[in-house]
């Protein structure tokens, strides 16, 4: 093959692949690249590009570039600033890519969305939103000592949120949303928000000077419906004289009898007017602002104060009062009570209304005997009379009670026994006469051995004779065993 | 005999009208290879480019359609041995076509940049005239 490799063909061609350009977004976007290693060159091709797959150097700027050697060129640097990333020697230039119109078509390119969704916290965190807590402003007014009608008093709402976005983050979105036009009046749009609060604080403050003058008598009320203020929707702003006015006026448009209470809010309760008055006179009477706890049994003690007294008359007034309305009720409730006789019917009428008279028999008298299967129609009447056998001695002879032929009965399953037993009392009725006294006992145990013998065999006789009365009853019961019970049942 | 003071022109080929003697730059031989394993696309391309190489008026010898190579993957089925022998038989099918130029370098990289469809393997190998 020595000869072959001079003949070779001269490769004179140069070949060229296009490619999709690096870092470009539209897939169409190629640039032709030499694919083989000929020395061929071809001068108006693939000069554009330097790009080469093989040796990642991507674009144009970077072949100026050492690869992490050296700090970036100042363009490169400034390029990189501009675009908002990190100067810190590496060139994130590398990384870009572009956006062509085509390549937002076809959905490649964010689009922000319009209903931005701040993300879920995670699980083990929890947020909640304190913009309501009033901080501040508040303590002027317990200072008065009225902790005891006020627990907590420093509490404040706050509702858990699910969502939580930082206010930074959240003003700059605000921010983004809308556009600066480049307002001059830059300093007053930051300002007035603070002089707006300021505003209102002040006024909040001389609000809270005046209702303390007003309501000093219902300074308890005030507490408690500034607490409702905090339970409710929280309402930061306090009670102004203002607001009294609207509650009076209100009630006056559309309340009911009762026109005096200033501190209880509409529709949270309705007491009796009478009540309220004397509540009304208690309270303001400013029985809460010692710290002390007093009961009204204190006063009537004699150990009240000076400044207190015309409280102690109060109190004993409410107490008197209380006593004659229970009283009064006590009374109302006793003459009510209506008496309700309730007559006892006499003899006569104790008889029974309704009479059903089944039977003069009852069950004292009549015993009625238990059923029974038929039994044998021999047992009915004995086949032999013990009388007979008695015959020989010309006497009936009647025993019981009742002074009957007992031998001539129909006897029972013991008649039987009884029947046996006769006959032997019999014999040995009739052996004494001949024998002695002392063979009875033999002759007697013999007798009734015989007398058992006899009925058991007589009782086989039964149950056979049963037995072939119902057999065809069996036949039948077994049919039916056969094809539903178990089989276990055997009945012939 | 008395020809010198014409100027003598080499016989030239009368080709395509606005031939202005001579070429500014040498025409090269260049051959596209189109490939692709979707004939639809594939045929697109080719297509388009026969009609922009027409309509550049060059000398162009039509796609030469290269047979289709069937790439075969027979394998069993089954990821274990178990069962009855079932095999899949994949194909791959890879079209080809072939078109002729002689043109500058340039025009067409202008054919070329224009008709472009996903899927189609473009490769251009310039020879010299």
């Amino acid at each position: 093959m020595g000869g072959r490799g001079g003949g070779r063909k001269p490769r004179n061609f140069a070949t060229f692949r296009l490619f999709p350009r690096a870092g470009a977004a539209d897939p169409n976007d190629r640039v032709f690249v030499r694919v083989d290693n000929n020395e061929y060159t071809v001068p108006g091709f693939a000069d554009e590009d330097s790009f080469d797959p093989s040796q990642c150097d991507p674009t144009a700027d970077a072949g100026h570039l050492h690869s992490a050697s050296g700090p970036l060129p100042e363009h490169v640097r400034r390029e990189i600033l501009e675009l908002g990333l990190p100067d810190d020697g590496y060139n994130y230039l590398s990384h870009l890519r572009e956006l062509r119109p085509a390549a937002a078509a076809a959905a490649s390119s964010f689009v922000p969305s319009s209903t931005a969704r701040p993300e879920p916290l995670p699980l083990d965190v929890k947020a909640y939103d304190a913009s309501r807590v009033r901080v501040g402003p508040a303590e002027g007014e317990l200072d008065e000592g009225r902790t005891m009608c006020k627990v907590a008093a420093k509490t404040a709402p706050v509702r858990r949120i699910e969502k939580a976005v930082d206010p930074d983050v959240a003003r700059l979105l605000d921010e983004s949303d809308v556009s600066h036009a480049g307002s001059e009046d830059e300093g007053l749009e930051e300002d007035f928000v603070i002089v707006a609060n300021r505003a209102e604080g002040e006024e909040s403050e001389e609000a809270e000077e005046e209702d303390e003058e007003v309501e000093d008598g219902n300074g308890v009320f005030s507490d408690v419906e500034e607490e409702f203020d905090f339970e409710d929707d929280p309402k930061p702003r306090e009670r102004r004289l203002l607001d009294e006015q609207f509650d009076l006026l209100a009630l006056e448009e559309y309340g009911d009898s009762d026109d005096d209470d200033k501190g209880v809010k509409d529709g949270e309760y309705e007491l009796p007017s009478e009540v309220i008055d004397e509540l009304k006179l208690f309270h303001s009477q400013n029985a809460c602002v010692d710290e002390e706890y007093r009961t009204p049994a204190d006063f009537v003690r004699r150990k009240l104060e000076s400044s207190t007294t015309d409280e102690v008359d109060e109190s004993v007034h409410v107490i008197k009062k209380c006593a004659e309305y229970a009283e009064k009720y006590l009374n109302e409730t006793a003459e009510e009570e209506e008496v309700v006789l309730v007559s006892e019917s006499s003899d006569e009428s104790e008889v029974w209304d309704c009479e059903t008279i089944v039977s003069t028999f009852s069950n004292l008298d009549n015993h009625p005997g238990k059923i029974e299967t038929p039994g044998i129609p021999k047992r009915r009447l004995p086949r032999v009379f013990p009388g007979e056998n008695a015959t020989t001695n010309d006497i009936i002879k009647l025993h019981g009670k009742e002074r009957l032929p007992v031998e001539y009965l129909p006897q029972r399953k013991r008649g039987g026994e009884k029947e046996k037993k006769v006959k032997p009392a019999e014999a040995t009725i009739g052996d004494k006469f001949k024998k002695g006294a002392e063979k009875e006992t033999k002759e007697e145990k013999k007798a009734r051995k015989a007398a058992v013998k006899e009925e058991k065999r007589e009782a086989r006789k039964a149950k056979k004779e049963l037995k072939g009365l119902y057999k065809s009853e069996t036949q039948k019961a077994q049919k039916v065993a056969a094809v539903t019970g178990p089989s276990s049942i055997r009945l012939m | 005999m008395a020809a010198a003071d014409v100027a003598y022109a080499p016989p030239m080929k009368s080709g395509k009208p606005g031939y202005e003697g001579g070429v500014l730059e040498p025409q090269h031989r260049i051959r596209i290879t189109l490939s692709s394993r979707n004939v639809k696309n594939l045929e697109k391309v080719c297509g388009d480019l026969v009609t922009g190489a027409k309509g550049k008026k060059l000398r162009l010898k039509g796609p030469v359609r290269i047979p289709t190579k069937v790439l075969h993957i027979t394998t069993r089925k089954s990821p274990c041995g178990e069962g009855t022998n079932t095999w899949d038989r994949f194909e791959m099918r890879i079209h080809k076509r072939v078109i002729d130029l002689v043109s500058t370098p340039d025009v067409v990289k202008q054919i070329t940049s224009i008709t472009i469809e996903p899927g189609v393997e473009v490769e251009v190998t310039i020879s010299d005239a």
